[in-house]
């Protein structure tokens, strides 16, 4: 075949991707076997794309909670009105530059725990991801891919050092608000410690990792509040 | 001579103390607020309070009532209201206060069917007889509720809550906060606390879903011989003490059962299990107690 209808053929793909082919293409492709074959590889990547996004499980409820905390924070949205959702009302963050690092903890946080969501088998069998790298649970790190245990071990010590940030942003004048935040703190990193310890011990018991994973949902929520305290008071 | 030298020292002292009186009294009455706000229907009141008491009561008048009084100049009262609105703020203006200077306390009257949001970091929160739905935001502060009805919403981060016949539905959380239910008549209630305790001290309402859970500390509920309720207690590494005459669950609800050796579950009904009972904790303590 022609080397020009040929381009020809790749122009109007390129012009139409998605579109049915004239009639004028089709004799063309009949023809030629180079052109019938990108048109059969454009399909299979076309049916893969459709499979994929088929598959897409729903994000969690507190990623839209996380997104709402950061593009609050951002200006992209508003805080709902009085007598608007509760969850309005716990992250009402405004724009602070010095929290920035803080709110993409949180959306860390967030897409992890989507992206174990989505990844996992079995629903949540994957929330063991949540470990830090060093931890591994048999089963589960097999199945994470290397970005995620990426993420994983770096989740705690990148939100550990924006919590001593906003913290150390907190103002001075409210120190029974500093004192209770960082007790609380305390009390969540524990938390934190022992479930990794039982899931370690108990690597399939699908109610031991729930709690791990609460107690991490838990110290975002901390986070958020600390964010949310330091703008507010700071004002 | 001597005795009119004291006795000018003593008309002096008098003079500046009576005029130090004044200055203080005069500064008290600045500090001291009361604002009126007509009403109709039911009103959407906001409080943000960082430090501080906040009173919320009703009364039988169309009308918000905001009075109180802050610790010194360097804070103020911000109030204002749009429509069926109100919105009350405490706002620092001075950066140089000391905590103590930060403090404001109100006493809020308003109309009986209202709708709260509050916010408070540190200091009390307490809100009597108002029904509508309400939500609170806290850090320190400990909320006390007493003869409220709606949907309430509780956020705290280590306040304690005491709901005292509280109705309606109830969705709360903390971290290391105390949660007490009295005598309560609501149909949804769903709390968890990590290390605080849990206690539910009423009767479960027919078809009503009770979620009480927590890492360590104690979650006790008590029951009457005529409540009827299906009950899934687990404490993966805790004890779970029954008091309840519980059969083997007679709608065979599918349980997620602990591969935990270590674990302690129940699974049972009470009479016809028409309330549904989830109590879960991590390593505490869960009590299903028989009142007294």
């Amino acid at each position: 075949m022609s080397s020009n209808q040929c381009a020809q053929f790749e122009r109007m793909l390129e012009e139409q991707p998605d579109g049915p082919l004239p009639a004028l293409a089709t004799a063309h492709m009949n023809r030629c076997t180079d052109c019938r074959l990108l048109w059969s590889d454009l399909e299979a990547i076309r049916t893969a794309g459709m499979e994929w996004g088929s598959e897409e499980v729903a994000p969690p409820q507190h990623l839209w909670t996380s997104l709402r905390v950061q593009m609050e924070s951002e200006g992209l949205i508003q805080s709902r009105p009085a007598g608007a959702g509760w969850w309005a009302t716990w992250f009402g963050a405004a724009p602070r530059w010095a929290l920035a690092g803080a709110s993409i903890s949180l959306l860390l946080i967030a897409g992890m725990l989507a992206t174990f969501q989505a990844n996992a088998p079995a629903g949540r069998d994957l929330r063991a991801a949540l470990l830090p790298a060093h931890f591994s649970v048999a089963g589960a790190t097999k199945e994470l891919g290397a970005t995620e245990k990426l993420v994983a071990a770096d989740l705690s010590k990148t939100l550990d050092g924006d919590l001593e940030r906003v913290f150390a942003s907190l103002p001075e004048r409210n120190p029974v608000l500093a004192t209770s935040l960082r007790e609380n703190l305390g009390i969540v990193d524990n938390l934190i410690a022992v479930c990794e310890e039982s899931v370690r011990e108990q690597p399939n018991d699908e109610m031991t990792r729930d709690y791990l994973y609460e107690a991490y949902e838990q110290k975002a929520v901390l986070l958020a509040t600390a964010m949310d305290r330091s703008e507010s008071e700071g004002q | 001579m001597k005795t009119g030298v004291n006795s000018g020292w003593s008309q002096g002292a008098s003079t500046m103390l009576i005029a130090l009186g004044l200055v203080c009294s005069a500064g008290a009455q600045t500090r001291r607020f009361e604002r009126h706000f007509n009403v109709q229907g039911k009103p959407v009141i906001t409080v943000q309070n960082a430090t501080g008491r906040i009173q919320v009561r009703a009364w039988d008048k169309s009308e918000v009532m905001v009075a109180g009084q802050k610790a010194s100049a360097s804070v103020e009262v911000d109030t204002e209201q749009v429509g069926n609105r109100i919105e009350i703020a405490t706002h620092v203006i001075s950066e140089n206060a000391g905590p103590d200077a930060l403090r404001a306390d109100y006493e809020i009257s308003v109309p009986t069917e209202s709708e709260l949001q509050v916010r408070s970091d540190s200091g009390n929160v307490t809100v009597d007889s108002v029904h509508g739905d309400m939500s609170f935001d806290t850090v320190a502060a400990d909320l006390s509720l007493q003869d409220v009805e709606g949907y309430m919403m509780i956020k705290s981060i280590g306040g304690s809550t005491v709901c005292t016949r509280c109705a309606g539905r109830l969705d709360a959380t903390s971290i290391s906060g105390n949660f007490q239910l009295l005598q309560p008549t609501m149909d949804n209630v769903r709390v968890q606390t990590s290390s605080g305790n849990i206690l539910f001290d009423g009767g479960f309402m027919n078809r009503g879903i009770y979620v009480l859970k927590n890492y360590s500390g104690t979650i006790e509920v008590r029951f009457s011989s005529t409540d009827s309720f299906d009950v899934r207690a687990t404490s993966l590494y805790g004890h779970v003490i029954n008091q309840a005459p519980v059969v083997p669950d007679r709608h065979n609800m599918p349980a997620q059962t602990p591969r935990n050796g270590m674990a302690q579950s129940l699974f049972g009904s009470m009479n016809d299990g028409r309330a549904k009972v989830e109590l879960s904790s991590f390593n505490g303590t869960i009590k299903i107690s028989k009142r007294e």
